[in-house]
C-alpha cells in the first residue's frame, strides 16, 4: 500500500511541475498573440484594431507574471481552462472538445491495431527463426527508421490528388454535416485512411522488433524445453508458454503509448491537416494562443501521467516481484 | 489461451473489415448545383468555433465573412471606387456637420430584425453607445461622443473630425439589435450563438467546417436569388485551391501560386480572378534612422531600380497584389482622384542610369561595381521577411537582383516569423517588405508610413505603423491638417503636400497594392463585379460582399 501512496505522491508532484512548465514556456516565446494575429492577416487587419484586441485578450494590463501564474492555478482548480485567443471568446475546453474526438479515434484505433498486429507478427518472427519470416526483420528495421511525417508526405504525393479516392487534407468532406449518418462516417473514414495507414506502418515495426527479441530470449528458457518434452503442440508452446512470458515489456509499452494517443501524432496531423489535437496545438503555437496551448499541454500531460499510473498498476498485478515490500 | 487468441484476432479482423466497408460506402456529398439556389463560399481558415459576434475578428462570422449577410451597415461605400457616393442602406440619408464631428442620419422604415421585431433608431444609438463603452469591441477605435435619438433621426457626435473614418462608421459598423444585445452580460465575450440581424440571410446550421445560411422571406429589399449560402472553411490554401479548381467552391479569397494554371485554366470560360487594388500598399520599408538608409537619395535610387512588373508577375503570380506604379505610392486607379497635378502621370520606370546619377549627385561614389556611401563605406543591405511568406521571399530575391545593378550588395534573410515581427516592432532591420494601413483615402496609407505621432525610437517596441522610424514634422502636420480640414480645398492642399514629402523622402518603396479581390466562378451564378463593372469589391469577408450576393443571378 505504501508503494501505491509513494507513486501517487510522485504523480502529484510531476503534475504540478508539468503545469508550471506549461505556464511559463509559452510566455518565453518571442511575440504576443496580437502581433501574431496582425502578421497573419498581413494588412487585412487595421492598426486601429490593435488596441481593442489587447483590451479583449486582457493583455492591456501589466500584470506581473507570478500573479498571472497564481491566478492560472486558481482557475485550474475550478476546472476552468480560460478563453482561447484564436477563437475568442470560445472557452478552451470547447475548442479542445471539437478536436479531441478526431485524435482519439484516429490515433486510438491505429495504436490498438498496430499493437495487436505488431505483437502478433513479432511472436511469429521470434518463434520461426531461420525461416522466411526472418525477412520481416530488415524490412521493419528499415521502416521504423523512416520518419513517419516524411512517409506521410510520400503517401500524399503518390496516392492523393484532385481526382484521387484519397483526400490529402481535412477530417471530412466540406459540406457534410457531422452526425451519426452514413455520409459523414463514410467521409470521415475515407479521410482517415491515409493518415491511419501512415501511423500504422511506421509504428507497427517497433512492436515487431521488441516482441521478436523477447521471444528469442524466452525460447531458450528451460521451461520451453520442458514444454516441448511433454509433447505439447508447437502452437501451444509458442502462445501459452513463450509469448505469454515475452509479452510483459510490450504490455507496459502499450500502456505508455495509450497516454501518447491524446498528444496525437502531431506531425501526421500537420501533414494531413487533420483536425485533431496535434494540428490545433500547431496552430495555437503559431498564434501565440497561450490559453489554448496550456489547455492542450495540460491534457497531454495528464493523460501521459494517467497512462503511466495504469502501467504501474498493471505491473503490480502482472509481476509479483513489484508487490514485495522492502 | 486459445480462446483469447481467437478473441484478439476476431477483434482485429472486425475492426479492419469495418474500416474497409465504410470506406467503400463513403463517397461524400459533393456541392449541389444551382437547382436549389446554393452559393458555395470558401475561406482557407481552418476549423471554426460557433461564434457569430460581428465585432470580434476571431469569430467565425468574421473569419468566413457571413456576418455581412446577417448584420447590415448604415450605408455601403464601394471600396474599389472610394470617392463614389455610398449606397443608402439602413440609413436613408446622412449629413455631417460641425467639421465632421456631428453625424445626423435618418434610419429606414419597414426594416425587420430576423426575429420579427422592428428595427429602429434606438438600435443605431445602442450600437454606437456599445462601441463607445466597450473598448474591446471598438475595432476601428472610433472616438464616439454622445448619441441622441428623435423619431427616426439619430444624431451622433464624435470627439474629433471623422472625415477619414467615414467608411468605418457608415460601412464597417454593423448595426446590432438592442433587444437582444442589451441582455448580454458582457457583449465583448459573447459568442452570439443565435445571431439576429437585419440582413437577407439567417443562420441555419453551424459545423466547425461549414456554416449554412437560409434566405429570409421578410427581407426589406428585393429577395435575393441566392436561396442558401454555404461558407466552408478549408484547412489550408491548398485545399481551398483544389475546391476552387473542381468547382466545389464558387467564391473565395486565397493566395494561389500559379492561379492561372491551377484555377483559371480548369474552366477558362467561368473561372475568374478579380483583384482590384485597395488604397493600401506593400513595399520595401527602410530603416530611416540607420546610415546609409537615412539618406533620401539612396532610398529614391533604390525605388528607381525596383522592377515592379517582375514582382507582380513572379512574386504575386500575376494577379494577387496589383503593382503600384505612381511615384507617390498611391495605388491607381482607385486613388486617381487624389493625385497631385505634378505627379498625375509620373510613373516609376526602371532607370538604372538615372539612379546612378542621383547617387553620385548626393555624394555616393562607385568603386568599380561597388557603391560607396559619402563616408567611403560600401553599401550593403539585409532584406528580411519570414521564411514561410513565399511571395514576399520571391519579391525580395527580385529586389536583391535589382539593387545589385547600382552596386549594392544585398542579402536575403529568411527570418523566423516571431523574431521578424519583434525586429520590425523595435526597428532592428535594414529593410523589410511590409504592408501599410488602408482606408477610403490615401490618408491611412501615408499616416502609417510618415506619422510622427506613431514614432518610437529604435529599440522601443509597440509601434502601430511608422516601422521605418520616419521623422518629418511637416508630414505629421500635413496629416493632422488633412484629418481635420474644414473643406475639400484644405484637404486637397494637405494631400498634395503629403505626396511631395513622400516623393522627396521615399521612406518606403511601395511596390504593390493590397487587393479587394476574390476568385469566383460564373458557371452557376452571374452578376459578379468585374473590371468593367466594379460596383463592389469581391472579398467574401468585406462588407461589399453583401452587395455582391444581392446582385447574383442564376446563370442561364
Amino acid at each position: 500500500m505504501s508503494y501505491l501512496l509513494r507513486r501517487i505522491a510522485f504523480y502529484v508532484l510531476t503534475a504540478w511541475a508539468a503545469i508550471t512548465i506549461n505556464f511559463f514556456v509559452p510566455r518565453l516565446i518571442p511575440g504576443d498573440p496580437v502581433q501574431a494575429l496582425i502578421s497573419k492577416q498581413r494588412g487585412q487587419l487595421n492598426a486601429d484594431a490593435i488596441h481593442s484586441l489587447y483590451v479583449l485578450f486582457g493583455l492591456d494590463k501589466q500584470d506581473p507574471l507570478w500573479h498571472q501564474y497564481v491566478e492560472y492555478l486558481g482557475q485550474l482548480l475550478r476546472g476552468d481552462l480560460g478563453l482561447s485567443f484564436t477563437f475568442f471568446p470560445s472557452p478552451v475546453s470547447e475548442v479542445i472538445s471539437t478536436s479531441l474526438p478526431w485524435t482519439l479515434a484516429l490515433v486510438g484505433v491505429t495504436t490498438v491495431c498496430s499493437f495487436l498486429l505488431g505483437t502478433g507478427l513479432g511472436v511469429l518472427a521470434g518463434w520461426r527463426r531461420g525461416s522466411w519470416v526472418d525477412l520481416v526483420l530488415p524490412v521493419t528495421t528499415f521502416i521504423s527508421s523512416v520518419p513517419y511525417f516524411w512517409f506521410g508526405l510520400i503517401m500524399i504525393e503518390l496516392l492523393a490528388g484532385p481526382n484521387s479516392f484519397f483526400p490529402s487534407s481535412g477530417g471530412y468532406d466540406p459540406g457534410v454535416v457531422p452526425g451519426w449518418d452514413i455520409d459523414f462516417i463514410g467521409s470521415a473514414v475515407q479521410h482517415s485512411l491515409l493518415p491511419a495507414l501512415t501511423i500504422l506502418i511506421s509504428s507497427m515495426s517497433g512492436w515487431i522488433l521488441s516482441m521478436r527479441n523477447m521471444m528469442v530470449t524466452v525460447s531458450s528458457e528451460d521451461y520451453i524445453t520442458v514444454a516441448h518434452a511433454k509433447g505439447l503442440t508447437d502452437r501451444r508452446v509458442m502462445l501459452g508458454y513463450a509469448a505469454r512470458n515475452a509479452l510483459l515489456p510490450n504490455v507496459s509499452g502499450f500502456a505508455l503509448s495509450l497516454g501518447l494517443i491524446v498528444g496525437g501524432t502531431l506531425l501526421v496531423e500537420i501533414v494531413f491537416s487533420y483536425p485533431g489535437v496535434g494540428f490545433q496545438l500547431f496552430q495555437a503555437v503559431g498564434a501565440k494562443d497561450y490559453p489554448l496551448m496550456q489547455g492542450i499541454f495540460l491534457i497531454i500531460t495528464l493523460s501521459v501521467l494517467a497512462a503511466n499510473f495504469i502501467a504501474d498498476l498493471a505491473y503490480l498485478v502482472l509481476d509479483p516481484r513489484t508487490r514485495k515490500e522492502g | 489461451m486459445r480462446v483469447s487468441r481467437r478473441v484478439v484476432f476476431a477483434v482485429a479482423g472486425s475492426l479492419m473489415a469495418a474500416t474497409a466497408l465504410t470506406a467503400c460506402g463513403g463517397g461524400g456529398s459533393t456541392a449541389k448545383g444551382n437547382a436549389d439556389g446554393v452559393l458555395n463560399v470558401g475561406m482557407p481558415n481552418g476549423p471554426q468555433t460557433d461564434n457569430n459576434n460581428p465585432y470580434l475578428s476571431s469569430s467565425a462570422a468574421n473569419s468566413l465573412g457571413y456576418k455581412n449577410v446577417i448584420f447590415e451597415p448604415l450605408a455601403l461605400f464601394n471600396k474599389v471606387k472610394p470617392t463614389d457616393d455610398a449606397k443608402p442602406w439602413l440609413a436613408t440619408k446622412w449629413d455631417w456637420s460641425n467639421n465632421y464631428q456631428t453625424l445626423t442620419l435618418t434610419v429606414r422604415d419597414n426594416v425587420k430584425w430576423s426575429d420579427g421585431q422592428a428595427f429602429s433608431a434606438d438600435d443605431v444609438k445602442f450600437t454606437f453607445d456599445l462601441l463607445k463603452a466597450t473598448a474591446g469591441l471598438n475595432h476601428n477605435a472610433i472616438p464616439f461622443g454622445d448619441t441622441t435619438v428623435s423619431g427616426s433621426t439619430v444624431t451622433a457626435t464624435f470627439t474629433s473630425p471623422q472625415f477619414v473614418n467615414e467608411y468605418k462608421i457608415l460601412t464597417d459598423t454593423p448595426i446590432v439589435p438592442k433587444h437582444q444585445w442589451s441582455t448580454f452580460k458582457d457583449p465583448a465575450t459573447d459568442p452570439v450563438k443565435d445571431p439576429v440581424g437585419t440582413g437577407p440571410f439567417k443562420l441555419k446550421t453551424f459545423t466547425p467546417q461549414t456554416v449554412t445560411l437560409d434566405v429570409r422571406s421578410d427581407y426589406w429589399k428585393d429577395a435575393p436569388k441566392v436561396k442558401e449560402l454555404r461558407y466552408t472553411s478549408y484547412t489550408d490554401n491548398n485545399a481551398q485551391a483544389t475546391a476552387l479548381a473542381t468547382g466545389a467552391c464558387e467564391w473565395a479569397f486565397a493566395f494561389i501560386p500559379n492561379a492561372k494554371q491551377v484555377f483559371v485554366s480548369k474552366d477558362p470560360a467561368h473561372n475568374q480572378l478579380y483583384f482590384p487594388p485597395d488604397l493600401a500598399g506593400h513595399g520595401l520599408w527602410f530603416n530611416t534612422t540607420k546610415a546609409p538608409f537615412d539618406n533620401p537619395a539612396l532610398r529614391q535610387a533604390i525605388n528607381m531600380v525596383i522592377n515592379r512588373d517582375d514582382i507582380f508577375n513572379q512574386g504575386e503570380s500575376g494577379y494577387f497584389y496589383p503593382p503600384i506604379t505612381n511615384i507617390t505610392g498611391i495605388p491607381t486607379p482607385a486613388g486617381n482622384s487624389f493625385l497631385a497635378p505634378e505627379y498625375k502621370s509620373q510613373d516609376v520606370k526602371v532607370d538604372v542610369a538615372g539612379a546612378k546619377a542621383k547617387l553620385t549627385g548626393a555624394g555616393f561614389t562607385f568603386d568599380g561595381n561597388t557603391l560607396k556611401d559619402p563616408t567611403g563605406k560600401p553599401v550593403t543591405m539585409t532584406l528580411s521577411d519570414p521564411a514561410g511568406w513565399s511571395d514576399y521571399q520571391t519579391d525580395l530575391e527580385i529586389i536583391k537582383d535589382n539593387v545589385s545593378k547600382i552596386g549594392i550588395t544585398a542579402t536575403v534573410d529568411k527570418a523566423n516569423q516571431d523574431a521578424w515581427t519583434k525586429n520590425v516592432d523595435t526597428g532592428n532591420f535594414d529593410a523589410v517588405l511590409h504592408w501599410t494601413d488602408g482606408g477610403a483615402t490615401p490618408y491611412q496609407l501615408y499616416k502609417s508610413i510618415m506619422d510622427g505621432d506613431l514614432y518610437k525610437p529604435v529599440g522601443t517596441p509597440g509601434v502601430n505603423g511608422n516601422y521605418g522610424r520616419f521623422q518629418n514634422a511637416d508630414a505629421t502636420a500635413a496629416l493632422k491638417a488633412y484629418a481635420s480640414a474644414a473643406d475639400d480645398a484644405g484637404r486637397t492642399a494637405a494631400m498634395n503636400k503629403l505626396q511631395k514629402i513622400f516623393v522627396d523622402n521615399m521612406p518606403v518603396a511601395l511596390t504593390s497594392a493590397s487587393n479587394l479581390g476574390g476568385e469566383y466562378s460564373t458557371k452557376n451564378w452571374t452578376g459578379w463585379p468585374t473590371n468593367d463593372n466594379p460596383y463592389a469589391d469581391a472579398h467574401p469577408t468585406l462588407p461589399g460582399a453583401l452587395d455582391v450576393i444581392l446582385n447574383l443571378k442564376p446563370a442561364a
